[in-house]
């Protein structure tokens, strides 16, 4: 009797404590603000295009739209939408490298039928063929005409990622290639599906006027996801570039995209990564006119309509002025984006755009060009996450990178800041930023007659319609000279065609 | 879409700051949280203020109510759009270099846009940077000056923009359906403006001048301020820096478009490789507020062709015709078009998705939609607004189009009761008045590869 008593405590005990370790298993990120009438939601699987098996590219973008842009088994799509409709509410993914985050947001009046659908969409996906038919061919129109050729902006730079970051789980588009989008069937949606939408690999996150019963009852409602262990790849062994080295995309255009850049490692949760911020933010903040780029090559010069740089991704740059959250990666490129120039213009441009590199990795910034940044980031990184929805996954990325931020990235990065000396810039230039080995991705006409016009260093003069400054002037000349050493060799040419096609 | 969206965010807003004591309008107030100030100076200013908690952001728009519509003479086409670059150029007080100095230690994030009917100057800033934006930004209206070479660069990065945009082929079809459906008003050519203008730009340093003199003038520039402020505490500050600005605004001279007596069809072929793209547009009315069947007509466009429409779960889910069906029906101070927009996937199919798009007007025109429906629509609408009202920038934003139309907040209050009285009659009734052949302009694009 005794023993069977023992038995019952010891069991009991077991359980709660194995229900204790159950629940904590479950990590959230909660972004509560009680004045705010909506619910916002990011459910974030840890999985990603890296995840693609080989020939399958794309697999964990047409997965996520499986259960985002589909039936579920409770609902037809029609139906989801109908049911949407009213409530103005809806719900969508966002697929990149490392994460994956499902997400939507809802009026708090609406809340329970949002939640129904929203939940569905996670736990019982229909994988209905109808759906799968639509979704591929959107993959692939989006690809064959839209990057192709409906905006060089975007190709150029996602041919640079795909040249950067050859022969590694980064290396394709995140929709995949023409080929493995063709190849793929519903089975390989449903098989990748079960194997990364499991139980142990989501974190809820969850920002608005959500009451504590929310947290308890998603967690064990998604807690009902499959009982499969997923393991995430290592880090992209990123290959070292040596010299310059050019991928040309011969296409028929009256201008020239230009991007290029090359591996950096530091990531946010970086001792350095506020100073190599500010860098960065000086040399070519995001559509902003502080950019010095964009004051070198836009501004004085008139070339374009403006040219920036990263040291992070900054995904649908064409059309977002703030970065968007959650494509957090534990590789990323410092990226220069010239937005088009004319074709005669694009040897200019790119040496003026190097030229500008150099000179600040040899000098740094100057203390007025460092304490007029600070000044101006302080107050613009306010701007990087308004919403809930958009600090809900600035949240996410901190626990990605494992910044301890105390629950608010930008008053950290603005504390950060605050401590900043410009020898912390300069130093993390030195560290970080170099013009010695670079990639270039360039959508151009007549690669050919450029090719040969970089290989044997011909000067690139440039005139104006209008009348210029003496020191504009006396800029090009050095500028039109400014030698840049590419061999033969290291230039590709392919043709639009070519491009994400396998 | 996100037009109508658009459109009802900003008349739930401005409702509210009617002075009638309504049900209606406290019915709003338990709505929008935020009240709001308006006031107009003596030299005609409208100035309207909307506190609100923000984490001490302040959006600082300046709305002109001159956009590409307003470049009625041969030649000038674009010049709104050129000329928002140029307030960018400072003043002699806060030359350009300056004024990006300043702007730039403040860590705004400021930018323009400019539209067919309106251009639009706005900042997100730091409140206490409140005074020295205001300075700013009124020295500017005031005082623009920039040298004539200064002009001449600043035409290669608007022909930069340009080029940007043609790489698109929906620049392409937007281009050909306005200069097909319109003949005499100024909405035939599109914002950016046609090439042999933009080219042209770098001579027209003495229009540019000209063009600030007469439309930048405070009869016709409202100043919209929200977020963390105080309006007993901003007034003062606008009259300080805007009370000494000059009237002399003289309205532009924008033809009137006759009716359009035959159906229009025709082409464009996009030099690339596209989808093919449809366009079906009808001749719309100008946006008016008490006019029920304007209001109906914006609403059945949504109901007709938006994301819950029969014909959307047709042709896009069910026999997967189409890339994407959207009705654009816009806002516009002058009679603009209600359009349906379509991708289709297969040329083949051009042709039956042009017959399902008509025959689904006509069906409008025949039917009435059900009670169902349209308080559905109504719901979403509600709902649309009350979850977009959440930063000083959205706001702001959204509110941004409907008081550069409309002016008056008193307007906007009768559209939303408007809205809130349509009924299926008044529906369909819309539907026969504007989905008529005639009226009608078609254009379809292809790509050359």
């Amino acid at each position: 009797m005794k023993a069977k008593i023992f038995l019952l405590i010891f069991i009991s005990l077991f359980l709660s404590l194995s229900n204790l370790l159950m629940a904590n298993k479950v990590e959230k990120v909660l972004l509560p603000v009680k004045e705010d009438p909506t619910i916002s939601f990011r459910i974030w699987f840890k999985v990603g295009s890296q995840n693609d098996p080989e020939g399958k590219e794309g697999l964990a973008y047409i997965t996520a739209k499986m259960l985002t842009e589909a039936s579920t088994r409770n609902n037809s799509y029609e139906k989801i939408l109908e049911k949407l409709y009213p409530i103005a509410s809806s719900y969508s993914e966002k697929v990149d490298k490392e994460m994956t985050v499902i997400y939507g947001r809802t009026h708090k009046d609406n809340l329970e039928e949002f939640y129904k659908l929203f939940t569905d969409a996670i736990l019982y996906p229909a994988f209905k063929e109808e759906d799968f038919k639509r979704i591929k061919t959107n993959a692939i129109n989006y690809i064959q005409n839209d990057l192709r050729y409906s905006n060089d902006e975007e190709l150029g730079k996602a041919a640079l990622y795909g040249f950067i970051f050859e022969r590694t789980p980064y290396v394709h588009l995140t929709a995949g290639t023409i080929e493995s989008l063709n190849n793929m069937t519903l089975e390989d949606v449903r098989g990748f599906y079960e194997r990364y939408f499991n139980k142990y690999n989501f974190v809820i996150g969850l920002g608005g006027g959500y009451d504590e019963k929310l947290v308890a009852r998603l967690e064990k409602d998604l807690s009902g996801l499959g009982d499969v262990r997923s393991q995430t790849p290592p880090k992209p062994n990123v290959q070292p570039i040596q010299g310059y080295n050019f991928l040309m995309i011969e296409k028929d255009a009256d201008a020239t995209a230009i991007s290029f850049g090359f591996p950096i490692n530091i990531l946010r949760n970086d001792e350095d990564f506020v100073a190599l911020w500010v860098f960065n933010s000086w040399f070519g903040e995001h559509r902003n006119q502080s950019s010095h780029l964009y004051q070198v090559i836009r501004e004085k010069r008139g070339l374009n309509y403006g040219d920036y740089s990263y040291i992070e991704t900054f995904l649908n740059g064409g059309q977002r002025n703030m970065p968007e959250p959650n494509n957090p990666r534990r590789q990323q490129i410092f990226e220069v984006w010239i937005r088009p120039v004319q074709n005669q213009h694009r040897h200019f441009a790119l040496r003026a755009a190097l030229r500008e590199l150099k000179k600040v990795v040899d000098n740094g910034l100057t203390n007025e060009d460092f304490e007029l940044t600070k000044k101006f980031l302080y107050s613009y990184s306010l701007n990087y996450a308004q919403t809930t929805m958009d600090k809900l996954g600035y949240q996410i990325d901190s626990k990605f990178y494992g910044v301890n931020d105390e629950g608010n990235y930008i008053h950290y990065f603005r504390k950060k800041l605050n401590s900043l000396k410009l020898e912390d810039v300069n130093r993390a230039i030195k560290k970080y930023i170099q013009y010695d080995n670079i990639k270039f991705a360039i959508v151009t006409k007549n690669a050919e007659e450029f090719k040969e016009e970089l290989i044997n260093n011909v000067p690139s003069p440039i005139t104006y319609t209008s009348e210029v400054g003496e020191s504009v002037l006396k800029e090009d000349l050095e500028i039109q000279n400014f030698p840049l050493k590419i061999d033969r060799e290291n230039i590709k040419i392919v043709k639009v065609d070519e491009m994400f096609q396998k | 879409m996100v037009r109508l969206t658009i459109l009802i965010i900003s008349i739930f807003m401005i409702m509210n700051q009617s002075d009638a004591l309504s049900k209606e309008k406290k019915k709003a107030e338990k709505i929008f949280p935020y009240t709001t100030y308006t006031e107009t100076l003596p030299n005609g200013l409208k100035v309207i203020l909307i506190p609100m908690p923000s984490d001490g952001l302040v959006s600082y728009y300046s709305v002109v109510r001159t956009g590409s519509r307003d470049e009625y003479e041969p030649g000038h086409t674009g010049f709104a759009h050129f000329f928002e670059h140029m307030m960018f150029r400072g003043t002699k007080k806060y030359p350009g270099n300056v004024y990006d100095k300043l702007v730039i230690s403040m860590g705004a994030d400021a930018n323009a846009y400019t539209t067919d009917d309106y251009t639009c100057y706005h900042l997100s800033i730091t409140k206490d940077n409140l005074e020295k934006v205001m300075e700013l930004e009124s020295d500017r209206f005031q005082n623009l000056f920039y040298e004539e070479q200064v002009f001449k660069t600043e035409s290669g990065a608007v022909y930069g923009e340009y080029r940007k945009g043609k790489t698109s082929p929906f620049f392409w079809i937007w281009e050909k359906l306005l200069s097909s459906a319109f003949t005499k008003h100024t909405y035939k050519h599109t914002t950016i403006g046609f090439e042999e203008d933009i080219k042209a730009m770098p001579t027209m340093y003495d229009y540019s001048i000209s063009f600030f003199n007469r439309y930048y003038r405070p009869e016709n520039v409202i100043l919209l301020i929200v977020g963390d402020i105080k309006p007993k505490d901003v007034m003062p500050m606008i009259k300080k820096y805007y009370g000494e600005w000059k009237k002399g605004y003289i309205p532009s001279k924008v033809e009137t478009e006759p009716k359009q007596t035959a159906e229009i069809v025709t082409e464009v072929t996009y030099p690339g490789k596209s989808l093919p793209i449809l366009s079906i547009a009808y001749k719309g009315s100008a946006y008016n507020p008490a006019d029920k069947e304007v209001m109906a007509a914006i609403l059945l466009g949504d109901l007709a062709f938006g994301e819950n429409s029969a014909l959307y779960k047709k042709l896009y889910i069910n026999e997967q015709k189409v890339q994407f069906l959207e009705p654009q029906f816009e806002r516009n101070r002058d009679p603009f078009l209600w359009i349906i927009w379509a991708m289709v996937n297969d040329e083949k199919d051009l042709d039956y998705v042009k017959k399902e798009i008509i025959s689904t007007a006509e069906f409008y025109k025949n039917n009435l939609v059900s009670k169902t429906e349209l308080d559905n629509l109504k719901k979403r609408l509600k709902y649309i607004y009350l979850m977009n009202l959440d930063t000083p920038a959205k706001v702001a934003g959204t509110l941004a189009k409907e008081i550069a139309i409309t002016t008056t907040v008193e307007s906007v209050d009768i559209a939303f009761a408007t809205i809130e009285k349509l009924t299926p009659e008044d529906i369909q009734k819309a539907a026969k008045k504007y989905f008529n052949t005639e009226q009608r302009t078609i254009v379809t694009l292809k790509g050359s590869i």
